[in-house]
């Protein structure tokens, strides 16, 4: 049987099952904590770093994300306060600096209202949100690519750079990948970077209302409210 | 050796060991230890026990090669007993007098003495030495006369005798902690958690298997503390886990050391065999109910293996990556069991504790900080070495009366303390006592213990660089912020190194510096930033200077710099000439000499070969 647990998210009282992370749930009750290392159905490893929020334990606030946090009776949690959004949108602003040719991550830029990005854009082809290495070895067991290398060598690769057989090319890891989705208006050249058009207008709305929803094009991968 | 039973043949082997040793009159103790093996201990080490033997001394003189002294700049040093005679740089052709005249004689050799640097004066005795008597040297003094590859020396010096007190059935596993609790031990690994309290948890949690690890995986540049208590001292180390292990409910013990760290792991398997031998280690140690093993797991190098979950993540055979830690290790850590880890400090510190009394321990340091700790001297200072001080000391205290302040008459500027994750506080700062608080409070951390002093031939600006390249290289990769937040960083700062800078990079710098503080994954991350806040906390005109005026005025940043010839002190001796090696300086003899700007690569031979002084830095 179900347990329930009684969390605090935001102000809302919200029954939680017990064993679930305060990410889940939120998204479960559509309160949007952006996200984008974590896939449902695979564990979370707290890569991205972008669904931080405020756990006040005491009365002192501590940050954490919320992917790695499970549900606990009586549990408060904030996700939207200003230092919460601060901290976001600058990560969010370091992501999009790494790939700004994603639309995955160009949304998530507007979403956590970042507005200008300070520094020099580098077109990367890979986050590192390690989607693709988790679905391949947790829900495939295949193991077929990996992390190799550490800090700034770090990169996913097959072993030895071979395509092993077990790899079966099932194309798990392109679906999940955020950096597959261009944007708008085709992928950049390099130094033409600049957030993506459309966001623009979205923007608006992420600006009279910070931390809203501005209809990501990850949001299926979120597995979303929106769209579920 | 046979296996001992019970604690009465532990005293009984004591006993026998000792009367053993009665007709020993002079015991030589040379340091073994990395810094002085570096300066070619290994050579007067053997030379004097062929001479030894030659002249039939074997029997009466003790030649013991003893963990690291501490004073590795003077090394290899050596201590003679009785008379506390302290010889530095001794090389293997003074062996043949040292053992003729001062242990055959009982003179002194004067060459061999200390001259100290303030006073210029030969200090003969250890116990004078400015750099000891300023220090409270509780662990690293049990350094002294034990040879770390054999237990029969720690059994004599006293060793064992706290695990004898607490396997007795007078002292419980509650009576440990106890004790642990009221002395506020702190983790001397860097966070400073209470090891008290971690304890507690672990020994609470539920768990059919507990564990106890020894971190030795010191990867901090410039500090060794860890390294030398463990190469120096390791049944220390393995008799305060074993306590920790009795006091928790552990059965396996690790301890993580870098392989880098040859002797180390060397001493640590000779050490973890000699105690299975005698059954200190194994099922019913000392014919107690208590079971205990410790297996020696060697770390590959990665500085990141140094933070708990990674390093257990490395024991358990996978990428030594750290995890989130919303639960603590005491309750979820190796192989998902209650686990405590400590430092190697740490663990060496607990015998004391139980064999001394909580309230002997609580006695050294301040309000909140107490005990002793070993922090490793090094940088622009004249003294350098291990110095072990209690806590509450001021850092002033430290530098110029223990480290005997600049060398070279220059001005002291700064010290960095706590490695890479530590910070800079400037000599206004000096009066702070080192306490895990106040330094924590002032933007810097005690972390494992690494002080560098530097002087205003330092430029700040590059003291930063330096770390953040240290942290960008040792950064495991796995959460944004460490990853891209410290190239980012880097980026910046290199900007600014090389005349690029913007003002309001600045406040970037400080921005990120804050958010990857925050967020980051794990304690290393979180606490990367800090040699760039502190800098710029404290050093913030240096910042500006090299972004406005695009100078260095420590003259280290190249791209800021220019050398020179001064022509009034220049006699055109021509040695800059001849040692430039990209031929960048012209001149005829005994005319002032050029550098040609655009072929100078600012290496800076020219400027230490000049006897005149007449090579400047604009």
């Amino acid at each position: 049987m179900l347990q329930y647990v009684n969390v605090n998210i935001d102000g809302a009282i919200i029954k939680a099952t017990k064993g679930t992370t305060v990410l889940d749930t939120a998204i479960e009750y559509g309160i949007c904590i952006p996200h984008l290392c974590h896939v449902p159905y695979l564990s979370d490893i707290g890569a991205c770093r972008l669904c931080i929020v405020e756990h006040v334990v005491n009365g002192r606030s501590k940050i954490t994300t919320s992917c790695t946090l499970n549900v606990e009776e009586g549990m408060v949690i904030r996700t939207n306060t200003e230092r919460i959004r601060k901290l976001r949108r600058n990560l969010a602003e370091l992501l999009v600096a790494q790939a700004p040719n994603s639309r995955a991550i160009q949304d998530i830029a507007v979403r956590c209202g970042v507005k200008e990005v300070r520094y020099p854009f580098r077109n990367e082809d890979c986050v590192l949100c390690g989607r693709c290495v988790r679905v391949c070895t947790e829900i495939w067991k295949a193991r077929a690519i990996g992390f190799v290398g550490r800090g700034k060598d770090r990169h996913v690769d097959f072993p030895f750079g071979i395509r092993p057989d077990f790899c079966k090319q099932c194309g798990s890891c392109i679906q999940l990948c955020p950096m597959t989705i261009p944007p708008c208006n085709g992928p950049m050249k390099p130094g033409e970077e600049r957030l993506c058009g459309q966001c623009e207008s979205q923007m608006i709305v992420a600006d009279q209302i910070p931390g809203s929803c501005v209809w990501c094009e990850l949001g299926e991968g979120f597995a979303c409210g929106r769209y579920a | 050796m046979s296996r001992l039973n019970s604690y009465r043949e532990l005293e009984h082997l004591r006993e026998q060991l000792r009367s053993k040793r009665k007709d020993i009159t002079t015991t030589i103790m040379i340091c073994g230890g990395t810094g002085c093996h570096a300066s070619g201990s290994q050579n007067v080490i053997q030379t004097i026990q062929e001479e030894l033997s030659r002249q039939g001394l074997d029997s009466k003189v003790r030649l013991c090669v003893t963990g690291c002294h501490g004073f590795c700049e003077q090394g290899p040093v050596m201590v003679i007993e009785p008379g506390n005679l302290f010889y530095c740089h001794v090389s293997a052709e003074d062996a043949f007098e040292i053992v003729h005249l001062t242990i055959m004689q009982g003179e002194v050799i004067e060459r061999l003495l200390y001259t100290d640097p303030v006073s210029g004066r030969k200090v003969r005795t250890e116990s004078e030495i400015p750099f000891y008597v300023s220090q409270d040297r509780q662990i690293l003094s049990q350094n002294r006369g034990v040879d770390p590859c054999s237990i029969e020396d720690y059994i004599v010096a006293g060793g064992y005798s706290a695990l004898t007190r607490v396997v007795n059935n007078g002292f419980s596993p509650e009576d440990i902690i106890a004790e642990i609790t009221s002395s506020d031990l702190r983790g001397r690994g860097g966070g400073g958690f209470p090891t008290g309290r971690k304890w507690i948890e672990c020994k609470e949690a539920h768990g059919d298997e507990k564990y106890v690890i020894c971190n030795a995986d010191e990867g901090d540049p410039g500090a060794y503390m860890d390294r030398c208590v463990l190469e120096g001292n390791p049944h220390l180390v393995l008799e305060g886990m074993m306590i920790g292990a009795r006091a928790v409910g552990a059965n396996k013990g690790y301890i993580y050391v870098r392989n880098e760290y040859p002797l180390a792991v060397k001493h640590a398997r000779i050490a973890v065999d000699q105690a299975r031998t005698l059954g200190l280690l194994g099922e019913n140690i000392l014919g107690s109910s208590f079971s205990f093993d410790v297996n020696i797991a060697r770390g590959g190098g990665a500085f990141v293996c140094g933070e708990s979950t990674a390093l257990m993540a490395s024991i358990e055979g996978k990428v030594g990556e750290p995890r989130p830690k919303d639960v603590h290790t005491a309750i979820d850590g190796l192989y998902h069991k209650p686990t405590v880890l400590n430092n190697v400090e740490t663990w060496a510190n607990v015998p004391s504790i139980i064999l001394k009394g909580s309230s002997w321990f609580a006695s050294k340091g301040t309000e909140r900080s107490k005990g002793t700790k070993i922090l490793a001297l090094t940088g622009r200072i004249k003294n350098t070495g291990l110095v072990e001080i209690p806590l509450g000391t001021s850092i002033h205290e430290v530098v110029f009366d223990i480290g005997g302040g600049a060398v070279n008459g220059n001005a002291i500027k700064a010290v960095q303390t706590g490695g890479p994750s530590g910070g800079c506080l400037p000599v206004g700062k000096f009066d702070l006592p080192i306490d895990f608080d106040v330094l924590h409070e002032a933007g810097s951390m005690i972390g494992s213990g690494g002080m560098v002093v530097m002087d205003d031939e330092s430029c700040m600006v590059d003291v930063a660089k330096y770390f953040l390249t240290f942290l960008q290289n040792e950064s495991c990769g796995k959460c944004l912020p460490c990853r891209v937040g410290i190239d980012r960083m880097l980026e910046i700062i290199t900007d600014i190194t090389e005349g690029r800078g913007r003002p309001e990079q600045l406040d970037l710098l400080e921005e990120l510096g804050d958010t990857i503080s925050q967020t980051a994954l794990c304690g290393l991350g979180r606490t990367a930033s800090n040699p760039v806040l502190s800098t710029l906390r404290y050093f913030r005109s240096e910042y500006e200077e090299h972004i406005k005026d695009r100078k260095c005025s420590a003259g280290v940043c190249k791209a800021l710099i220019t050398y020179m010839v001064d022509p009034e002190k220049c006699n055109g001796c021509g040695v800059c000439l001849r040692v430039c090696v990209h031929n960048a300086i012209t001149g005829n003899k005994k005319e002032v000499h050029v550098i040609n700007t655009q072929l100078c690569q600012k290496c800076g031979i020219c400027r230490s070969e000049c006897k005149f002084d007449a090579i400047k830095v604009v």
